[in-house]
């Protein structure tokens, strides 16, 4: 509770918008004997412009959590609130939008659309946000300039390596401009050199002021964060601010 | 996203396994193909079917002796030899007191005798062609035209003139080189005179129709048939639409200046050309319907497969559905992308269907010329489309209806 009330102190005095609130999350995967209890009770706040990193040990429900700040799932319990929506409420069509226009997600293993060019995998989300062709490619390609792609825009992934797909899965989760970018361990998949571009496009990010959520289990990673949140078992057990980092 | 991108991207979807799209494209192209040239063959034969009956005229009506007494045969047939002792055949007399009974839809009474005959012109001759004797009416109503010369007169009839329209088989037969025109024939040893050439006429049965010799009734009588029972009185009604009145007429007085009185067992009988042709026409058209079903089952056995492959698809591509979801695709559109895919196949496979029933057409198929209807090609690949939508229904709404996280954890 307190760890909480820490957060919310925060986010009182400099009183930047929060842009999402969790109120005693849980999450349960099963039922009976066999259920597990991968959430139990989570309350967080993360204000506009936060670089929160999330870590914990493998199992302790990091990207379970994840997964409910995306969308991309619902909790068993608890509130969620996302850009003034309260996310538990949505109708599968509302959600849909939240997670094209709230949400840019990046994953471990980049998952990128295969057999579409690094253009046409940025510009998907565009499309099914409803964004003309010319005004789509435009968008598009200033994101791959943001991550130093643009001479590989009609390449296909399988042609890129695994640090150039993750700098496109960037692209397109930046595209739309969204309210959160979420990152589940965005590096575990990557070389130190490949890490170390991806985690300056965050620094970059975080200096623009996007909110941003990233899970990893490395201290190095976590350290270039605002905050860093320790998760175990499913519960927060720490909730610090990291030193000499402006805000 | 337009129409174009999304054909484009449907055909990535496809092209990432070809193999497995073309053999479910040529799935549908058979079933396409297979309904539009099976269609075609059952068209083709109607339309021969057709043909071959509108040859015969439809205003006409066919009087025939039924008890066998024909005119055929020979000089010895006489009305004393027939069956019935009370019952007379149909003899010229009685056709011309038919043809003056003054009936209101009659317009032409027309005697036929028919007999085979050898004919020979100075260098070949030629068995067992038909001769026919009629009157000069017999022009009228028959769909056989004469092409040059000219035909026989009344006069020629009333004078049992020996004179001859014959037919263009016959007429090469007997005089290869040069025009039979104006030449001299042998019928049986008695000289004729060719003032007549029928023009070519397609063979509806068994007989060539253009080996024939049409002469003045009186003079195959007089020298072949004798004037028994005549084979065929063909009745000619004023017009098309008076012919089953005509018929009535017709049976009405035969019956009375033949004497019938059990009319259950009639001497002669009426045949309609126009109640043949719609007969025909109606079995031509169940045999069509009956085509259109076998092709239709393959086209549907097409569509099977369709359905198979989609869901294969999607379960392959369970975690790309769940990468679009996270970027925020609808349901709708999940559910459109795969459509467009199956339709797109479908299509593909409807158009190289048609392409292979136009080539096919250009062949005769067991002796029938196939006739494309022109109907069936838009039908086909309306239904190709359709089917691609219905079949890929199951699998798209599948796709459509994963739940992100599910969708993502696929491997
Ligand atoms: N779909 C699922 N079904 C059942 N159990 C699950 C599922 N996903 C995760 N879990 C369980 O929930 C717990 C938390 O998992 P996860 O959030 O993936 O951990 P982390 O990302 O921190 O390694 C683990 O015990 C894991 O086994
Ligand atoms: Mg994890």
């Amino acid at each position: 509770m307190s760890i909480a009330t820490q957060a919310e102190t925060v986010a009182a005095d400099s009183a930047p918008p929060l842009v999402l609130r969790l109120d005693g999350i849980h999450q349960v995967y099963g039922a009976g004997e066999a259920a597990v209890f991968a959430l139990r009770g989570i309350d967080l706040a993360v204000a506009s412009g936060d670089y929160l990193a999330i870590m914990g040990p493998s199992g302790s429900g990091k990207s379970t959590l994840m997964n409910l700040l995306g969308c991309l799932d619902i909790a068993s319990e608890g509130i969620y609130e996302l850009a003034g929506h309260n996310v538990s409420e949505l109708t599968e069509k509302e959600l849909a939008k939240v997670r094209n226009r709230e949400i840019g997600f990046v994953f471990q293993s980049f998952n990128l659309v295969p057999r579409m060019s690094a253009l046409a995998n940025v510009e998907l989300p565009l499309s099914y946000g409803g964004v003309r062709r010319i005004e789509r490619r435009r968008r598009a390609m200033e994101a791959l300039d943001m991550v130093g792609l643009v001479d590989r825009a009609d390449h296909q992934p399988q042609e890129l390596s695994g640090g150039q797909q993750q700098r496109v899965a960037i692209a397109r989760a930046l595209v739309t401009s969204p309210t959160l970018v979420l990152a589940d361990e965005p590096t575990g998949n990557l070389d130190s050199a490949s890490t170390e571009e991806i985690l300056s496009i965050f620094d970059h990010l975080a200096g623009q002021g996007r909110t941003i959520v990233i899970i990893t289990h490395e201290e190095h990673v976590a350290q270039r964060a605002h905050r860093v949140l320790t998760i175990s078992d499913g519960l927060i057990v720490a909730d610090r601010f990291n030193e000499g980092i402006a805000r | 996203m337009s129409v174009f991108e999304i054909l484009r991207s449907a055909m990535r979807g496809l092209t990432a396994n070809k193999l497995r799209s073309i053999l479910t494209l040529l799935g549908v192209m058979i079933g396409v193909a297979s309904v539009i040239l099976l269609l075609a063959v059952g068209n083709g034969s109607a339309q021969t079917v057709q043909n071959a009956i509108s040859n015969l005229g439809t205003n006409t009506i066919t009087v025939r002796p039924s008890n066998g007494g024909g005119g055929g045969g020979g000089a010895q047939a006489s009305s004393s030899t027939s069956t019935s002792t009370s019952v007379k055949t149909i003899t010229t007399r009685v056709s011309d007191q038919l043809a003056s009974a003054g009936l209101g839809h009659v317009k032409e009474v027309v005697p036929q005798v028919t007999t085979s005959l050898t004919i020979s012109s100075t260098t070949t001759s030629s068995d067992n062609v038909s001769v026919i004797g009629s009157t000069a009416g017999y022009f009228d109503v028959s769909t056989t035209k004469v092409a040059s010369g000219s035909a026989f007169t009344q006069a020629d009839v009333t004078t049992s003139a020996k004179v001859a329209v014959i037919g263009s088989t016959l007429a090469t037969t007997l005089y290869p080189t040069g025009s039979a025109l104006g030449q001299q024939i042998s019928v049986d040893g008695t000289p004729f005179t060719v003032v007549g050439i029928l023009a070519t006429q397609s063979s509806a049965g068994f007989n060539d129709p253009n080996n024939v010799v049409i002469a003045p009734l009186t003079r195959v009588q007089k020298s072949y048939t004798g004037y028994g029972a005549v084979s065929t009185l063909t009745v000619e009604a004023t017009d098309s639409d008076s012919v089953s009145a005509a018929e009535g007429e017709v049976g009405v007085m035969l019956n009375q200046l033949l004497g019938v009185t059990d009319t259950t067992n009639l001497p002669y009988t009426i045949t309609n050309q126009s109640s043949l042709l719609e007969t025909a026409a109606a079995s031509a058209t169940s045999f069509t319907v009956l085509l259109g079903a076998v092709a239709a089952i393959s086209l549907l056995v097409g569509g099977i497969g369709v359905t198979n492959v989609m869901l294969v698809t999607v379960t392959e591509r369970t975690r790309e559905i769940g990468i679009r979801k996270a970027l925020g695709a609808t349901r709708g559109a999940i559910l459109g992308q795969f459509l467009a895919e199956a339709a797109t196949l479908t299509l593909i496979g409807g158009i190289l269907g048609v392409v292979a029933a136009l080539i096919g057409s250009r062949y005769q198929i067991n002796g029938t010329q196939p006739v494309i209807i022109g109907y069936s090609i838009p039908l086909a690949l309306g239904v190709s489309i359709a089917i691609g939508v219905f079949f890929g229904v199951y699998p798209a709404a599948r796709a459509a209806a994963m739940r992100p996280i599910q969708a993502l954890r696929a491997i």
